[in-house]
């Protein structure tokens, strides 16, 4: 360890650190824009100048850690420095808060009030730049709010390996551009950089003046995408600001889809079907329980199940690896015994999606399958023989390759045709609305919360597995 | 004749630039000889004696420059000769690159031999037509006769050089500017540390030197360190190539002794100011060093320390004279647009701030400047300098404040009466 003093107190740091890394380790707040933990060291913004005794200013994040330096985070110099930089963005930045989507969470907002706080030096008028660049089907670009920190750029060079993004032109002309037509596109990782980009240049078209974020909160979640299992935050209002003069369904819906930064499985990406939750999430719901397609209340299709479990002699089940781990231990601890139980894989890979590469994306597309073959055994699901009653959890099984006469239990959460084929539905709730874990390919367990209530007719599929048990059980 | 000469020692002729004239005025018996005579070290230790300081512009010392390339630590190195001539005033080196071109070579090649450099660049403007020309035919002719290539001299030394041309930017005259764009990136200067002499070209040590500190080579090599130092002031060894333009009578590149009268070698050399007009200012070494003005220039010699001691620098040797009766205030707003449309747009206070102050000098010359319009200057000059990547920014800061400090009246005057005390052009 090297120590150095920061505003005259010591420091502990490790040689390979940066004084802005030390600094930010030790609780010194130093303010940047292009800097990224996770990103090449760009130095362009020069809003991280701090002093050094001796040696003058210099910008923190490209600054190695020497034994007894002392660093000046706040000096006079460095705040007036500070303020200055600030003056220089700000110069051509169009103040235009009120109606961008980055408003609430801007770093430039943020540091222009603590940091400098006064109105412009500058007479001049603003610089044009064009407005709504559509950098992909996902991204526009407001190039007057762009304040050049390059980090979207750095990203598609150095962690999405797309190379998709460069610099047009020089000076304050200087623009972002994709380096071909649709370069960006093919880029299955683009959205972060609406994340990364620190004021409100880039913007996304399916968030584009949808929400305030100051009227919405995050929920942890995971994504079900694939087995890796990334964790997410889930955007949607608060509960406080769910108003009645909205549509209902604007109260309930995913705002949008954000990382969850977490070393041990995506750091601080995902890749753009975890953005679209929404498309998963939000499809039609089956929010009314079914004796062969005749809407039942939902006690009555419990019991009808539980009826044509007693009655069964071969019964067989076909689980969802859609399941959280505390659904799947559900099943085995109260129906495992009596069903002979195979794991079903839900989701395969839609056309046109990315299967499989080296940073996130891998080739299972459903979250559990490592804690449903874990309980139940990784053999193909191929049904034995006379089979009278099959329970069916979750999406991806066709009935008609059911065993002929065996009667259907169906559990799911969407409005799909085979519901109303099954001689008992019954809807549960989708994964934003209840509590539970994944375990990725890699053993990692991950939380999921709720982010809403689930309605009173679906069941959850713990409640609903202890349920179907409880008779069986008292009768031997 | 400015003093004594080590460059232009030759009568320049339509084949002076030829591989035959130039051997026959003793051309590569220093690299034969040294190849055979000397180690790499003892060529570092010449230049290092000889206190040659670069003449891009910087003036650092090329020996410290060479010295932090370790030898023999197992890695490439590179050696790169800067022919990017883009400062504004300055085209001294195209005199060496157009008449001279086996004398860089030559240079080049010594240098190559003390650095362990298997492989050179010569980046050379794009702009410069003649002077590729020049430089790649010799470079043609140097490998037919075996200076270049495999086994130079018969010894086991080997070297290649490329000439690469740029694309137009001003930038790219900054050495790590200039690594970016031979990288085939956008020629974005970058951060220190770390040195280019640590990591550069390809993340591999690499020595960016001007054109013109690298034909020293030769002589240095060839006559000793000492001799170098009889030439020029303790402080400053050497010659300079001067590229004089303007308002003067005899405009074009000399080569001046270092210490020697300035007002004289205008008068003498130079013919003095056209049209026998009163020296208003003159801008000593290309537009980013401050400007001086002519009563100044009267005592001051042509050396690296005068110069300093006058606020100013003797940077890359691109003098503009100019003659009383110059609007100093259009004069700033052509500095000032150059510098705009150059800077690269990488770092955020010379990207806004060279626009900024382009628009605040273009609109004091359209008559609607406002008092406060000099405060404004003077306070982008002062967080331009220091806060960037490279030295652009604080270059735009030093002609704003260098031209205000020295005629702030004539800023005054144009503010307050919407027009320039020196009204018409002077020709």
């Amino acid at each position: 360890m090297t120590e150095i003093l920061i505003n005259g107190q010591p420091v502990q740091a490790r040689p390979d650190q940066t004084v802005l890394e030390a600094a930010l380790a030790a609780g010194f707040y130093v303010p940047y824009f292009c800097w990224h933990p996770r990103l090449s060291i760009a130095g362009n913004c020069r809003m991280c100048l701090v002093e050094v005794e001796g040696r003058g200013l210099d910008i923190a994040c490209n600054m190695p850690v020497t034994a007894g330096m002392r660093v000046l985070t706040d000096s006079e110099e460095v705040k007036a420095h500070r303020k200055a930089i600030l003056q220089f963005i700000t110069l051509n930045h169009p103040v235009d808060c009120g109606i961008c989507d980055k408003a609430g969470e801007c770093r430039l907002q943020d540091y222009y009030y603590t940091y400098n706080g006064e109105r412009s030096k500058s007479v001049e008028p603003k610089l044009r730049s064009s407005k709504h660049h559509g950098l992909s089907d996902r991204i526009v670009l407001d190039n007057e709010r762009c304040i050049l920190c390059l980090r979207c750029t750095r990203f598609t060079h150095e962690v999405s390996k797309s190379k998709s993004l460069g610099v047009e032109r020089r000076a304050d002309a200087s623009n972002i551009r994709a380096v071909e037509d649709g370069s960006l596109d093919r880029d299955p990782y683009s959205d972060n950089i609406i994340d990364l980009c620190p004021v409100g240049a880039l913007q996304s078209r399916s968030f584009l003046y949808k929400a305030r974020i100051w009227y919405l909160e995050p929920t942890p979640s995971v994504c079900p995408g694939c087995e890796r299992g990334c964790t997410v935050q889930i955007w949607h209002r608060k509960a406080e600001w769910r108003l009645k003069a909205l549509d209902p369904r604007q109260n309930t819906c995913i705002a949008r889809v954000t990382p969850l930064e977490n070393p041990a499985v995506n750091g601080a990406w995902i890749c753009n079907k975890g953005r679209d939750l929404a498309r998963i999430f939000e499809r039609a719901r089956a929010e009314h329980p079914m004796l062969k397609g005749k809407a039942v209340a939902l006690d009555e299709a419990v019991q009808a199940a539980r009826a044509l479990i007693v009655a069964a002699r071969r019964p067989a089940a076909l689980v969802s690896n859609w399941g959280s781990n505390e659904e799947l231990a559900a099943f085995k601890r109260h129906l495992g015994e009596m069903f002979a139980t195979f794991v079903k894989i839900d989701a395969a890979p839609e056309p046109g999606e990315r299967i499989a590469d080296e940073l996130l994306i891998r080739p299972d597309k459903n979250p559990n399958t490592a804690c449903a073959r874990a309980l139940f055994g990784d053999g193909p699901p191929i049904l034995p023989e006379g089979s009278d009653l099959v329970l069916v959890w979750g999406e991806g099984c066709d009935f008609a390759t059911l065993p002929r006469g065996a009667r259907i239990i169906f559990l799911n959460c969407y409005l799909r045709p085979e519901n109303g084929h099954a001689d008992v539905f019954v809807p549960l709730s989708t994964q934003t609305e209840r509590r539970g874990h994944y375990t990725n390919f890699e053993g990692t367990v991950s939380e999921f919360q709720p982010c809403f209530s689930k309605p009173d007719s679906v069941a959850d599929a713990a409640v609903l597995f202890e349920a179907l048990a409880a008779p069986v059980q008292a009768r031997p | 004749m400015a003093g004594q000469q080590l460059l232009m020692t030759f009568p320049v002729t339509a084949t002076s630039h030829g591989l035959a004239e130039y051997r026959a005025r003793g051309g590569y018996t220093v690299l034969e000889d040294a190849l055979h005579t000397r180690t790499p070290q003892e060529i570092t230790q010449a230049v290092t004696a000889a206190g040659l300081q670069g003449r891009g512009g910087a003036l650092f010392p090329t020996g410290r420059k060479w010295a932090v390339v370790v030898p023999g630590d197992g890695q490439p190195h590179y050696l790169v000769a800067n022919a990017d001539e883009g400062e504004p005033g300055t085209f001294k080196d195209r005199w060496i690159l157009e008449n001279a071109p086996h004398l860089l070579l030559e240079g080049m090649l010594l240098s190559a031999y003390a650095l362990e450099a298997r492989h050179c660049f010569i980046y050379i403007r794009g702009e410069f037509d003649l002077p590729y020309r020049r430089v790649a035919a010799a470079v043609e002719e140097a490998y037919e006769a075996g200076w270049l290539g495999e086994h130079i001299g018969g010894t086991g030394f080997a070297c290649d050089i490329l000439v690469y041309r740029g694309a137009g930017a001003y930038v790219a005259g900054e050495a790590s500017g200039l690594l970016s764009s031979l990288e085939g990136k956008k020629s974005y200067p970058r951060n220190r540390p770390p040195r280019l002499t640590v990591r550069g070209l390809y993340q591999r040590p690499t020595v960016v030197n001007n054109v013109e500190s690298l034909s020293n080579v030769a002589g240095i090599v060839a006559h000793g360190a000492a001799a170098f130092r009889a030439v020029g002031t303790q402080k400053s060894p050497g010659t300079r190539l001067i590229s004089v333009s303007g308002h003067i009578n005899r405009p074009g590149v000399y080569e001046v002794e270092l210490g020697f009268p300035w007002r004289k070698f205008l008068e003498e050399d130079c013919g003095g100011v056209l049209g026998g007009r009163p020296l208003k200012a003159v801008v000593p070494g290309g537009i980013s060093s401050k400007v001086l003005t002519g009563a100044e220039t009267e005592t001051l010699r042509l050396s690296h320390e005068d110069l300093w001691s006058a606020g100013s620098t003797l940077g890359s040797g691109g003098m503009i004279v100019v003659a009383e009766g110059t609007c100093m205030v259009r004069l700033l707003q052509i500095m000032l647009r150059f510098y705009h449309h150059e800077s690269c747009g990488q770092c955020t206070p010379c990207r806004d701030g060279t626009g900024w102050m382009h628009r605040i000098i273009d609109r004091i010359v359209a008559g609607d400047g406002r008092p406060e319009d000099i405060e404004r200057l003077y306070y982008i000059a002062k967080y331009n300098d220091g806060t960037t990547i490279c030295g652009l920014g604080d270059a735009a800061g030093f002609a704003a404040s260098g031209m205000l400090d020295k005629f702030r009246d004539e800023f005054d005057y144009y503010i307050a009466h919407k027009r320039s005390r020196c009204e018409g052009r002077i020709e």
